[in-house]
């Protein structure tokens, strides 16, 4: 188990492990800032709408039908995206398992950089988790952050590649020192790669998941437990989620 | 990553459960309660969250309770950096996850199995 202190969320009387709330606090900052294809204060825009979407009627019926890419209608919107940001939105919040690599690409022919739709990506999964991780321990949604000013990077990897998935990777191989800080290992996972066209927003993803399951270096440690319920009650949830959201990998 | 963390035990599990629901105890410390919380927390039903959180936190404990609930969250993000990149599955579990074990889960009948057969 993590040796790690108490302390508790705003508002709530219930001991959780210090890393864990030091975590949200540098996710909710790190949502707030300029990011590296979106400034400030279209990420939190994008994080209103990742909530929004979970209300939203179009949604209810894409999920409903059989065939989701057939379904006419509009997404109910907050109206600060522009139509394909807010079709990436909608449709990962709300019907992650049945994407496939023909729909991003029509998100993308819609307008939307490769590297916009990977840090939009990463904000929704930070968003979900940190929202999911509120509404399972009974405590309330926090309010969205205040944007902070500044301008994005635009900085894309010098070696990114569409290979293995829909969205160019970097692979450990190809990380150059420009990048910065992206991988534990020379050997880690797929998933672990998933956002490494945006490097920053890869770094503020893991640096959340992490403490919300396990750091690379443990995830193959299978007779080990750093959290204080044992491997198999971490797998099974980890699994009754991914099946749930038909997710595949 | 469930069948290793079993395996490590020394213990099997039927993998058919994650997906169809488990027709005996799956030997896994509170299992029935840790399902029951995942699917409430994962379906957005209150009334079920919250009784089973109640459950939940008297047979784990606070510090149990908050790591479930953690790893919960985490795959909610997990799965949708998997999915909306399109990771390829056959890396899953270092690779690990073979074609029998997806048809014996039932993996084989998702969606995105089934748009690249």
């Amino acid at each position: 188990m993590s040796d790690t202190s108490n302390t508790l969320f705003a508002g709530s009387d219930l001991a959780v492990r210090s890393d864990l709330v030091e975590a949200h606090e540098r996710a909710w900052a790190a949502i707030a800032a300029p990011g590296t294809w979106l400034n400030g204060e279209q990420r939190v825009a994008v994080a209103a709408e990742i909530r929004h979407a979970r209300e939203c009627a179009q949604c209810e019926r894409i999920k409903a039908a059989l065939s989701p890419n057939a379904v006419p209608g509009m997404h109910e919107s907050l109206g600060k995206l522009g139509a394909a940001q807010v079709e990436l939105v909608h449709r990962v919040v709300g019907d992650p398992g049945r994407l496939s690599e023909k729909w991003s690409q029509t998100v993308l022919a819609r307008g939307l950089s490769e590297g916009e739709y990977v840090e939009i990506v990463g904000l929704i999964a930070m968003v979900m988790m940190l929202d999911t991780c509120m509404r399972a321990l009974g405590l309330p949604e926090r309010a969205l952050p205040a944007p902070k000013d500044g301008e994005a990077t635009r900085y894309r990897p010098a070696g990114a590649r569409k290979k293995a998935a829909w969205l160019p990777l970097v692979e450990p191989e190809d990380a150059t020192e420009a990048d910065g800080p992206m991988y534990p290992n020379p050997k880690a996972g797929y998933i672990y790669r998933g956002l490494s066209l945006v490097p920053q927003s890869l770094r503020d993803y893991w640096s959340l998941a992490n403490c919300h399951y396990m750091p690379g270096e443990f995830v193959y440690q299978f007779d080990k437990s750093i959290r204080a319920i044992r491997r198999p009650q971490v797998e099974i949830i980890a699994a009754r989620v991914s099946a749930l959201h038909q997710c595949v990998y | 990553m469930l069948r290793e963390s079993m395996q490590t035990e020394g213990k099997q599990v039927d993998v058919r459960g994650v997906t169809q629901g488990f027709d005996s105890d799956p030997d896994i410390p509170h299992a029935a309660a840790l399902i029951d919380f995942t699917e409430a927390v994962v379906l957005r039903d209150a009334m079920r969250t919250e009784a089973a959180r109640k459950t939940l936190r008297a047979v784990l404990g606070e510090a149990g309770f908050v790591d479930a609930c953690a790893v919960v969250a985490a795959f909610h993000g997990f799965v949708r950096i998997a999915d909306a990149i399109g990771i390829p599955y056959t890396t899953a579990a270092r690779g690990s996850d073979l074609p029998e074990l997806r048809e014996q889960a039932g993996i084989n009948e998702f969606y995105r199995v089934r748009g690249e057969r």
